[in-house]
């Protein structure tokens, strides 16, 4: 089965709206800034060693939930395609913050700022979240130019869900190197 | 007829249903229509496809029935060997299927603007549902190589604005029918504007009538569904 159809071989692209934009558009930049984060994960999900499988589920849940929020970044509100999409679960920022706090329970304080590495692992879920730190900084400015136009409400879940999970993978990056017992290197001036 | 998964729409995915065959008709040479039984518990909005399942190959095919019908028909295309449609082709009357879905977003969203419904072959099979459902107005251009292939045409064209089959074999067309493809008409008949363009079918059609949609129909929305 071929995967190209060619119509964007001239810089432009339909967002899922119907609108015809180009390809640097603000919307096609979030939402392909999104599916890097998406793949990112799913390189962490590669990497994660055996004793850490229990994160994997957790893992393709949060690619679940960028797929939806894809889709809402991918259509103008106030469209009639807006009526198609699912609204962003505000449950889904509410397990990645049960999440957090299981394995923040068995971390040590932090003493400061830990460079960011470690293990394989580690090191990816530090990408990960610098990349949906990224993410975040997109949704936000598109969500500003959307305020009170519907779709707003899964928008505005959608920044909180990428805060949250940006916060997760900070946790699950310090919880990996934990477990594998790569010691967090703290920042020294 | 039964649903086989307790799944609903959602992360887990569109629910599996069984069903069985009940008709087979040829609409052309090229395409033959499937009437399966509607199983309890299936809804779907018009323009959207059910993912066939059978022995172990399956493959989307656009639903051409309104959702207010018994029965759900499939449009295919005729192929001589291998895959899942040459299956169907032959199965008998009776054989249980199992599909999953609804699956898709190719749904008409009314608008200002006027709608063009492109197709090629096949492709017609969305258009169909959406006007068995009551959608009416549109401007429908159905690109097939021979006059045969206009299946579908009575019912389309009594909801059409503007139904213009075009035919790209070589035989001169009757009257009322365009001479050329599909994206011939876009390009030196249609009329200038914006429109909310839904196209479905070969992936060349799509492509060249998406970068037509760009050069000379700025302000129009394009939707699209390729057929593999």
């Amino acid at each position: 089965m071929k995967i190209y159809t060619g119509s964007g071989d001239r810089g432009k692209t339909s967002l899922f709206s119907g609108e015809r934009v180009a390809k640097d558009h603000e919307r096609i930049e979030a939402y392909g800034d999104l599916d890097e984060l998406n793949s990112v994960i799913g390189a962490l999900a590669a990497s994660l060693p055996h004793p850490a499988e229990g994160v994997r589920p957790e893992l393709e849940a949060a690619q679940a939930v960028l797929f939806e929020i894809g889709a809402w970044l991918a259509t103008s509100p106030g469209s009639a395609a807006a009526g198609l999409l699912p609204p962003v679960d505000p449950q889904a920022a509410a397990a990645l913050e049960r999440s957090i706090d299981r394995m923040d329970a068995a971390l040590p304080s932090l003493g400061g700022f830990i460079l960011p590495g470690g293990s394989p692992a580690g090191s990816w879920a530090h990408l990960a979240r610098t990349v949906c730190r990224r993410v975040e900084r997109r949704v936000v400015r598109l969500a500003a130019a959307q305020a009170a136009t519907p779709g707003d409400e899964s928008m505005q879940r959608s920044i909180v869900y990428l805060n949250r999970l940006s916060d997760y993978l900070f946790v699950l990056a310090r919880h990996l190197n934990r477990i594998q017992g790569s010691a967090e290197r703290l920042w020294k001036r | 007829m039964e649903t086989v998964t307790a799944e609903s729409p959602g992360r887990s995915g569109p629910a599996a249903f069984r069903t069985r065959l009940l008709a087979r008709r040829p609409l052309a040479a090229s395409a033959f229509e499937l009437s399966l039984a509607k199983p309890a518990g299936f809804t779907f909005t018009p323009g959207q496809r059910v993912r066939v399942h059978h022995a172990e190959a399956a493959r989307d095919y656009s639903i051409a029935a309104a959702p207010g019908e018994e029965i759900i028909r499939l449009c295919l295309r005729r192929v001589a060997t291998g895959g899942l449609s040459a299956r169907l082709a032959e199965i008998p009357l009776g054989a249980e299927l199992v599909f999953t879905g609804p699956h898709g977003y190719f749904t008409f969203q009314a608008s200002a603007r006027p709608a063009v419904f492109a197709a090629t072959g096949t492709g017609v099979a969305p258009f169909c549902a959406m006007a068995a459902a009551g959608v009416s107005g549109f401007i429908l251009l159905h690109g097939v190589a021979a006059q045969e292939e206009l299946f579908y045409g009575d019912l389309l064209r009594e909801k059409a604005a503007a139904y213009v089959p075009c035919l790209s074999g070589g035989r001169a067309a009757a009257a009322g029918h365009y001479r050329g493809r599909v994206t011939d008409y876009l390009r030196a008949q249609l009329p200038a504007g914006a429109y909310d363009f839904y196209l479905c079918g070969r992936q060349e059609m799509i492509r060249d009538a998406t970068l037509l949609a760009d050069e000379r129909f700025p302000g129009s929305l394009v939707f699209s569904e390729v057929f593999y």
